[in-house]
């Protein structure tokens, strides 16, 4: 009898429908991997698992038996747990108070201080999770706050561990060693969910795979008895070629330029801490790294939205260290941001005000002050067309725009810029692979015109398949600068977590 | 294009828009407030529209429309930019005592004094304002607290000028002497004067500046999301700089214009017992800081309350029973673009 | 001790803070939970109102007390559901909720009472003072708490059940966990909507008190608009105290002595138009230099809703 199933789960989001009819099924002390693309349904199947959402139709049942969860009380009081991908801490809290918030030991009205820290030592001792009970969440590692969120499922006694994309934060040994840990857990009996999108994870640690597409469950596979290859064509559904296509750089001179860039942080250490770096023209410099290393602070200090603490940087031969955007987007900068709606588009805007940002102070799209509305619509207009962006006109907002769209809005609007320096930060998150595979070929595009292309991705795989070179960052260093032949996922993988050739 | 989208479109189109439904929520709250305390809530409103929009009250309402259309541009200006201005009250006060003072010390002639002195309150007001927009973007004071904080002193000095120093001591009231004549803005047609065509070219400048000019168009987007603004190449604290001087300005001119145009002189707590700042706030708030839609729902404000003195004078119903239903459209309108927000 | 530092200063700045710390309690525990609190001038104006009512019909200090809390919870429900679970702006809500407790107390006055204005009654009986008899020989503590109302008390005892609540027992914890990141808390099982419209509620009591303390503590009588400023400086406080109650009673002690010493300044001449503002500026004066560095780096809106101004480069809102 399997520990926990899913039948024939439907969940609707308006118009949306994210699963329909999932079926899942996960066997005592087994380590289950969930696979499938973004938007597949992994992560709308593992809140119904948890009750953060109810299904629309389906059932969930535990050891045969049907149960339903109107809230996490229940799923945890049925003996589920949940890491989820963004953690969820209270970074001001110390991590006993993470652990047992909302079923905390009491001595009277109080909190059983001595009790709780006691038992927090105990648990993760028990299972060899190293954390000191009475640090602030805030000032830990990301490693050990999974470490955290692990014990908080564990002080519930969860036996069904689900974890969302666990690995996506981690350096390759703080990855071994959690799997290490989740093999020592369904050791003991428990059961593990582990949701991923890495074919090699899933390879190394999973006994089966339920692999999702579209919201519907496509395949269920032993992993001892599965190819690569077999697992892509059924998330995918189709043969897919991984390899983008591109002649040798033809590197000019350079272009962005920066010099022992330092940026100092909350803590006594810089989070960007001398940084030197040159992207020439018709080249593109990819920034490895574990998500968290100051690649974002790096970035800001670049584009001027953070100013640096130390150090220079150099656009197009101008220094614009004490610049502003303004002036530095004036010198020849565009950029693609992390956060395409937090950071890169008003998403109550219509998409022409969106496209227009920029570009509002010189001609055509203003003069003397005053702006042209109509110049700013047929601009809109031409992107739109260009960019094969799906929106009903240009004076609709973009706020309903999926996120390829909205991210077509945004890489559209920069490279209209013509600007010698493009910075493109994470372009591809949370895309399909269609739109991840357009805008893989606009950047080597746009380097082939002879831009200076920086390209900062926590995806390993993208970084390698576009850059000429590699600059590998761990805690705000640059650790290396490798050609195109010298980086691989072994040795990149091997220095962002911290490890340079020679101490390995 | 075929027709169904456009049938959806005037479908939509019909659906009442949210103000209306807050107006009459309100309308309903007040209603039964007026019923609890033993009167006639139809008699009443139908004071407030008799009292507002017949011929004979038209003029009132006009004339508290001019400063009231003044205090909510001064309120939607940095609304439009996603900041708060508390600080109205201060603005105008102190635009209302230079513009009592400086005709009392300036030499020369009419006009020309009138206008040098309009433009020293908007510069006074200006800078006062300003000041709130410095600590925010220098030292990160939240202008929404320090830009109220600062309305306090400016009264309290405004107060004691005109009590003190400058007190018309023919009279012994708490007010300064009587501006001379030739320096009072000229009269038009009854309670019109040059200040309403003044405030009215203030409206058209606000329209024109946020459809048409570069300085709109980053000003809505930073109101829209302040991190595009900024990364699109806004220069944001000196934005918020020049919109809380213009607001401050704006401010300063209606004080000016409320004492060179109908009172004549400074008299202490007169330009801030009819809270002008508030309900100009209101007003902006009801359109998020749209200027057209600000003017339009000022508008309705005066109307409500010139229409309110009727309604006190006629039915005995206490006439701040406008400001609960200015209030209560507030409100409501608050916790539905909340329920909108969370749909979406 | 002679000169400003008279018996009467310190009487009366002890005074003066009471209403202003058990508003500032209110405006922690909202901050603690996630709800900015900007209402707070409106819900001791609403208070002291209720106080006054309470007060004339029952005749009764304790009625007064009574009628005031009810009244403040009552009002507090807009706040208490309106930024939470309608999910409005804050801000505006909390500007919103000031001009109607101006309005709707200005309205009822003339309603009830028939004036407007003031209203005092020989009827209405004020807050006890109690006498310590030991306290009142001595120097400074004697002065200052010698002969105060049971709310001034209860003012400066809240401060510390607030406290010890906050950040010794599971409530506590929970409080805070869900001010500081609602989506961690609502995936350990706490019903975060249910936490935050109880605690505004609670809050919104401690208003009701504020305000009494207002209309009943030294002479039992209301006055349009009351408050006059006091609901401000406490949201002021709760931002310099950094959502902590002892911070928070600080901030709050150094208002309530600038109050007294504008008394004092008064009676050695100043005209009162000048040392009124002196709250004001200390206020001010506070703000400058707890915040004398320099923040340039934007925040997330999602930062920028959470309960603690002080943090904030810019407060963005979306009104339309």
């Amino acid at each position: 009898m399997p520990e926990i199933e899913a039948v024939g789960i439907v969940k609707r989001y308006g118009g949306l429908v994210a699963n329909d009819g999932v079926d899942l099924s996960v066997d005592r002390g087994e380590i289950h991997g969930v696979m499938g693309e973004n938007g597949a349904g992994k992560t709308t199947l593992m809140s119904i698992l948890f009750g953060l959402q109810t299904p629309d139709a389906g059932e969930i049942r535990i050891h045969g038996a049907p149960v339903r969860f109107h809230s996490p009380i229940d799923a945890m009081a049925a003996g589920m747990g949940m890491v989820h991908q963004s953690f969820k801490l209270f970074a001001s809290l110390e991590v006993w108070e993470n652990i047992v918030y909302g079923a905390e030991p009491r001595r009277g009205p109080f909190i059983d201080r001595r009790a709780a820290r006691a038992q927090v030592a105990e648990l993760a001792g028990r299972h060899r999770l190293a954390v000191d009970p009475d640090a602030t969440v805030g000032e830990l590692s990301v490693g050990v706050r999974q470490r955290v969120e692990i014990l908080k499922a564990l002080y519930r006694d969860a036996r069904v561990l689900i974890l969302d994309e666990p690995t996506a934060v981690l350096t390759p040994p703080e990855r071994d060693a959690l799997f290490g840990v989740l093999r020592r857990l369904a050791a003991e009996g428990r059961t593990v969910l582990l949701v991923t999108h890495k074919l090699h994870e899933a390879a190394a640690i999973t006994d089966r795979v339920t692999v999702l597409r579209d919201g519907r469950t496509v395949a269920v596979l032993r992993t001892a008895e599965t190819s690569a290859r077999d697992i892509i064509r059924a998330m995918i559904g189709r043969n897919v070629n991984l390899i983008v296509e591109k002649g040798p750089a033809q590197a000019g001179a350079p272009s962005l330029a920066a010099v022992d860039l330092t940026v100092a942080g909350a803590a006594a250490k810089p989070v960007v801490d001398r940084v030197s770096l040159t992207v020439r023209a018709g080249e593109i410099v990819g920034i490895a790294g574990v998500a968290g290393n100051g690649q974002s602070e790096l970035v800001e200090a670049l584009v001027g939205l953070r100013p640096p603490d130390g150090g220079r940087v150099e656009i197009c031969g101008i220094d614009v260290t004490a610049a502003d955007v303004e002036t530095r987007r004036a010198a020849g900068l565009a950029y693609v941001p992390e956060d395409r709606a937090a950071v890169g588009s008003a998403l109550t805007a219509s998409a022409a005000d969106n496209l227009a940002m920029g570009f509002q102070r010189a001609a055509p799209l203003a003069r003397g002050g005053l702006i042209n509305p109509v110049a700013i619509a047929e601009r809109a207009r031409a992107l739109i067309r260009r960019y094969a962006i799906r929106i009903s006109s240009e004076r609709a907002a973009v706020g309903k725009l999926s996120g390829g769209n909205l991210q077509k809005v945004v890489v559209a609007r920069e490279l209209s810029h013509d600007a010698p320096v493009l910075i493109a930060e994470q372009p591809t998150r949370g895309l399909d692979i269609g739109a991840t595979e357009t805008i893989h070929a606009r950047l080597i595009a746009e380097r082939d015109n002879g831009r200076a292309v920086l390209l900062v991705s926590a995806e390993l795989a993208e970084i390698l398949a576009l850059s000429d070179r590699v600059l590998v960052m761990f805690e705000g260093r640059v650790l290396a600068d490798l050609a195109q032949a010298e980086a691989d996922e072994d040795s990149v993988g091997l220095l962002m977590a911290g490890r340079t050739w020679e101490s390995a | 294009m075929n027709g169904a989208p456009r049938w959806t479109a005037v479908a939509l189109r019909l659906r009442p828009p949210p103000v209306a439904i807050a107006i009459l929520f309100a309308a309903l709250t007040g209603g039964a407030l007026v019923l609890v305390s033993g009167h006639d809530p139809l008699q009443a409103y139908a004071e407030i529209v008799r009292g507002s929009l017949s011929r004979d009250s038209l003029p009132d309402t006009l004339n508290w429309a001019t400063p009231l259309v003044g205090m909510t541009l001064a309120a939607a200006l940095p609304l439009r930019g996603g900041m708060v201005n508390l600080g109205g009250d201060g603005q105008l006060v102190i635009g209302g005592l230079i513009g009592a003072l400086l005709p009392l010390v300036l030499p020369g002639q009419g006009a020309l004094v009138s206008i040098v002195a309009l433009g020293a309150a908007a510069l006074g007001a200006g800078l006062y304002a300003m000041l709130a927009a410095w600590g925010e973007t220098r030292h990160g004071i939240p202008m929404l607290i320090s830009s109220l904080l600062l309305s306090y002193p400016a009264v309290g000095v405004t107060s004691y000028l005109a009590r003190f120093p400058f007190r018309d001591v023919a009279t012994g009231l708490p007010q300064t002497p009587m501006i001379p004549e030739a320096a009072r803005l000229y009269t038009l047609s009854g309670p019109l004067d040059a200040g309403s065509l003044l405030i009215a070219a203030i409206a058209a400048a606000a329209i024109f500046v946020d459809r048409r000019t570069v300085v709109g168009y980053e000003l809505r987007m930073r109101g829209k999301n302040l991190r595009f603004a900024g990364y699109g190449g806004v220069r944001l604290d000196r934005q918020a700089m020049r919109t809380m001087f213009a607001s401050g300005a704006i401010a300063g001119v209606v004080g000016a214009i409320l004492v060179l145009g109908s009172q004549f002189r400074f008299i202490d707590d007169a330009l801030l017992s009819p809270s002008y700042t508030w309900s100009g706030l209101m007003a902006a708030l009801l359109v998020g800081g749209e200027p057209a839609g600000a003017i339009l729902s000022a508008l309705f404000f005066s109307a409500l309350q010139t229409g309110g003195f009727a309604m006190q004078r006629e039915t005995s119903v206490p006439r701040v029973l406008t400001l609960v239903l200015q209030a209560i459209v507030i409100l409501f309108l608050a916790m539905r673009q909340g329920v909108g927000r969370r749909a979406s | 001790m002679s000169g400003i530092f008279t018996p009467f200063l310190f009487q009366s700045a002890v005074q003066a803070i009471s209403p202003i710390l058990l508003a500032s309690l209110a405006g922690v525990l909202c901050g603690r939970v996630g709800v900015f609190n900007l209402a707070l001038e409106g819900q001791m104006l609403v208070g002291a109102f209720a106080a006054i009512v309470g007060g004339y019909f029952s005749h009764s200090a304790l009625g007064g007390v009574a009628a005031a809390m009810a009244g403040a919870v009552a009002f507090s429900l807009v706040l208490a559901y309106g930024a939470t679970v309608f999910r409005g702006d804050p801000v505006v809500i909390g500007i919103g909720m000031n001009l109607l407790a101006s309005g709707l107390t200005a309205y009822l006055l003339r309603v009830i009472f028939g004036v407007s204005g003031t209203f005092s009654d020989p009827g209405i009986v004020g807050l006890g003072r109690i006498a310590i008899p030991p306290l009142i020989g001595m120097p400074i503590l004697g002065w200052a708490f010698g002969r105060q109302s049971v709310l001034t008390w209860a003012a400066f005892a809240l401060t510390a059940v607030v406290s010890v609540v906050l950040f010794k027992t599971p409530v506590g914890l929970r409080l805070r966990g869900v001010g500081e990141q609602a989506d961690a808390a609502e995936t350990l099982g706490i019903d975060v909507a249910r936490y935050r419209v109880g605690t505004v509620l609670v809050a919104g009591a401690l208003t009701g008190l504020a305000g009494a303390q207002l209309a009943l503590g030294a002479v039992s009588v209301f006055a349009e608009d009351m408050s006059a400023g006091r609901g401000w400086i406490a949201v002021v406080a709760v931002m310099l105290g950094r959502n902590n109650p002892l911070y928070a009673a600080a901030a709050c002690v150094l208002f309530g002595f600038a109050d007294a010493l504008s008394i004092n300044l008064q009676s050695e001449g100043l005209p009162n138009q000048l040392t009124d503002i002196s709250p004001y500026v200390a206020t001010l004066a506070a703000l400058v230099i707890t915040h004398r560095r320099r923040t340039r780096v934007l925040k997330p809106p999602a930062e920028v809703d959470a309960a603690t101004p002080g943090e904030t480069a810019t407060t963005q809102r979306a009104v339309h």
